[in-house]
């Protein structure tokens, strides 16, 4: 009995350290081990341990990693922007319609992801429901468009991750104790002057020039225009006991939301390839690329575990600075 | 000839050429059909099972021993891409596959197993044929360069053209000798196509130079193929080389001729099939375009402001072609050939093209249809004319270094 107590923890773990081990380490091993081949298709390939492809990929695809990183982080940014509002109204004001609006988060996931991303080919389209009547009405130029830029790709990317960032901050807003926020006004917590200004400002600033370099637009108009917005944003809707207490206490959704956005974002291809233009294509691209076009494996594989590292050490810098163990279960 | 699997990347095919399907519909069909999409013919055993049941493997061994195999039986297992035989009205049946069995009793097992060229290589060949197993396909159907690439390998049956008197008879002449096929008997053309202008004639006007995929007056409504060979094939002609001869500096020239219009942000995006989509919602209104797409999938579904045209650019433009192949050490050699004799027949071959819409090699297949239908007979994108056969190139073969170190480049230009 206490023999099979022992066991437990150990046999509840196995079928999924059994997946893993089947479906995820041995192909990262094999892939490992493809990495390091020389040949070619026709030519048939050779186990060389040619370790110089790391290097070689690595000089060569920095440029697609960085443009991954930056299209993956925006998107995150704005999918945070976006989902916490969401997140909080749902969580704080959802009353009986909760359930209903959390389905309406996760609807878009019953179609696949594919056609969730061709649709926008059609929401986008040059003359289509959102640029045509801008068009007609003459606010913007004929040649103006969205497709095939870096903005549709960073909009595709966030619209397909944003349940993956407002489900985890949802979870934790909603295990936020509303008595403490009672407590909090009756100690005279109000609205965060000058605060709220000065911070919403700088931030709304900050963020919407970030985009706009990305997207490599002029960011000082729109700086200008995200700070007074960002101003007037922390002025008359952040409180006091938001600051102090509800979001320090959805921290752990913001870090889980993060991760859950950005790692899938920056592999991503399928948007950058609908979506993009040649010269907005992502390391998932060159990855796919080279596997299905150029057959070229260990480049591919490569490419891949260099991905895989890149992220990793990025993730762990990301969960240094926030500070993770307080946020991901050591507050309980 | 597209290289890409995952799904997004259509396929250049025709996903259905002339059918109620059209552009987005097809589109999205092909994506939830590719890659694992293929049923494999043989019983579940994994790859390196041989197709066919017991009994029939033994005739069919016995008829691919002693060919001709006469109307011995046996059975075919035939890997074809999608949309590319006749139907009948409801969707069912091949009517041609029909005839084939009535007449010769063999079984053909007719599987449009083939997404993609590389994607079936991949999947369906490379790990059975390198081990000298059989695939377990006796007849597919790839294009060109992939037909080249197995012959390089070896991985390849010559047709006994003793069993297949249609064949190279009624090939049509500029089809013989190929530099992959000096012989003309290892792959048996199956249907060709053309890359040429793609265009909405009401917002372009017409067109018929090549000089067109350079003018900025088309920024950002304009595609290029992601098809390396016909990408490069139209720059290259269009600096006036040849592509049957293309050497490296020429080659590169014409990596610098596309990335000029790429810097110049006049190509909106590298594309497969799936241009037929940007041109029918008029975000393209000019595009390198197979030519059977246009007729096929824009035409009959073009709105009341949109004229889709297809135009063989005066300085020339690509052909390329789908060829039968027989996979070395395939079960049913005998029955391939009977089937290759058979799509030689110029009324079986008129059967096939009044339904599939490409360019058929078939000798004789235009006369028929001339008497049967003379709208299809007479349609210069599924015959040819005289006057467009100078006009038509194609991408030479390629050795295993240039196949890699040119898909690179090419690659590097398009952006990914």
């Amino acid at each position: 009995m206490g023999r099979l107590r022992r066991l437990a923890p150990y046999l509840l773990l196995a079928p999924g350290l059994l997946w893993l081990l089947l479906f995820y380490a041995y192909p990262a091993v094999q892939m490992f081990l493809v990495s390091l081949w020389t040949g070619n298709i026709t030519d048939g390939y050779e186990q060389t341990f040619n370790f110089g492809i790391y290097g070689e990929g690595l000089s060569t695809y920095w440029p697609f990693i960085v443009r991954s990183a930056a299209y993956g982080g925006l998107a995150t940014i704005l999918a945070f922007v976006l989902g916490y509002p969401l997140a909080y109204t749902i969580a704080f004001k959802g009353g009986r319609y909760k359930n209903l609006l959390l389905f309406m988060v996760i609807a878009p996931f019953f179609t696949s992801f594919l056609l969730r991303t061709l649709s926008w080919k059609i929401i986008l389209a040059d003359n289509g429901l959102v640029l045509g009547p801008l068009k007609d009405a003459g606010l913007l130029g004929d040649d103006f468009r969205l497709l095939a830029t870096p903005a549709a790709v960073v909009a595709g990317i966030t619209y397909n991750f944003l349940p993956f960032m407002t489900l985890p901050l949802y979870v934790a807003l909603e295990k936020v104790d509303f008595r403490l926020l009672e407590a909090a006004k009756d100690l005279y917590a109000g609205p965060w002057r000058p605060g709220g200004t000065i911070f919403g400002g700088i931030l709304g600033a900050l963020l919407v020039a970030l985009v706009a370099i990305i997207l490599e637009a002029n960011p000082v108009v729109p700086a200008v225009a995200g700070g007074l917005l960002g101003a007037a944003i922390g002025t008359f809707l952040v409180s006091e006991a938001f600051v102090r207490i509800t979001f320090p206490l959805s921290l752990s959704g913001v870090f889980a939301g993060s991760l859950l956005t950005f790692i899938p974002a920056v592999g991503d291809f399928v948007n950058a390839e609908l979506l993009g233009d040649p010269k907005s294509q992502m390391i998932g691209n060159v990855i796919q690329a080279r596997f299905l076009r150029i057959t070229d494996y260990p480049m591919a594989s490569a490419l891949s575990f260099i991905l895989m590292a890149a992220i990793l050490v990025g993730v762990l810098i990301y969960a240094r600075i926030i500070g993770t163990e307080e946020l991901t279960g050591g507050r309980s | 000839m597209t290289d890409k699997q995952l799904n997004i990347e259509l396929t250049r095919r025709r996903f259905l050429a002339g059918s109620a399907m059209a552009g987005f519909a097809a589109f999205l069909a092909a994506c939830g059909t590719s890659g694992q999409g293929t049923t494999k013919p043989s019983t579940g055993g994994g790859a390196t099972t041989p197709p066919a049941t017991a009994g029939a493997t033994a005739a069919a061994t016995e008829a691919a021993t002693q060919a001709p195999a006469a109307t011995g039986g046996g059975k075919l297992n035939f890997a074809n891409w999608i949309g590319y035989i006749d139907v009948d009205d409801d969707n069912t049946t091949h009517p041609t596959l029909d005839k084939f069995t009535e007449e010769t009793g063999i079984e053909v097992d007719y599987q449009e197993a083939v997404d993609d060229n590389e994607t079936f290589f991949t999947s369906d060949l490379q790990s059975t044929l390198k081990e000298d197993l059989p695939s377990g396909w006796d007849l597919i159907v790839v294009t060109d360069w992939m037909v080249a690439r197995l012959v390089r390998l070896g991985w390849l049956e010559t047709i006994n053209v003793a069993n297949t008197p249609n064949f190279p008879a009624n090939l049509l002449d500029q089809y013989k000798g190929r530099s992959f096929d000096p012989d003309t008997n290892l792959a048996a053309p199956w249907q060709s196509g053309m890359t040429g202008i793609g265009f909405d004639q009401k917002k372009t006007g017409p067109l018929d130079s090549l000089a067109v995929f350079w003018d900025p007056q088309y920024k950002g409504k304009m595609t290029y193929l992601t098809e390396m060979r016909d990408t490069v094939g139209l720059a290259a002609i269009k600096l006036g080389y040849e592509p049957e001869t293309l050497t490296q500096e020429q080659f590169d020239a014409s990596i610098a001729e596309i990335k000029k219009a790429v810097d110049a942000k006049i190509v909106r995006q590298l594309q497969g099939n799936s241009y037929v989509d940007s041109m029918a919602g008029g975000d393209v209104i000019v595009a390198m375009a197979w030519s059977g797409d246009v007729q096929g999938l824009l035409v009959p579904d073009q709105a009341d402001d949109q004229d889709f045209q297809w135009a063989l650019p005066k300085e020339g433009g690509m052909l390329w072609t789908d060829n039968m192949v027989i996979p070395k050490g395939a079960e049913n050699k005998g029955q391939a050939e009977l089937w290759i004799n058979f799509y030689y027949t110029p009324e079986n071959a008129a059967t096939i093209e009044a339904w599939v819409n490409y360019v058929c090699p078939v000798k004789g297949a235009r006369e028929v249809l001339l008497a049967d239908d003379p709208d299809i007979g007479n349609n210069p994108l599924i015959f040819p004319t005289d006057a467009m056969t100078p006009l038509l190139h194609q991408f030479r073969a390629v050795t295993a270094e240039e196949e890699q170190s040119w898909g690179e480049a090419f690659s590097s230009v398009a952006g990914f």
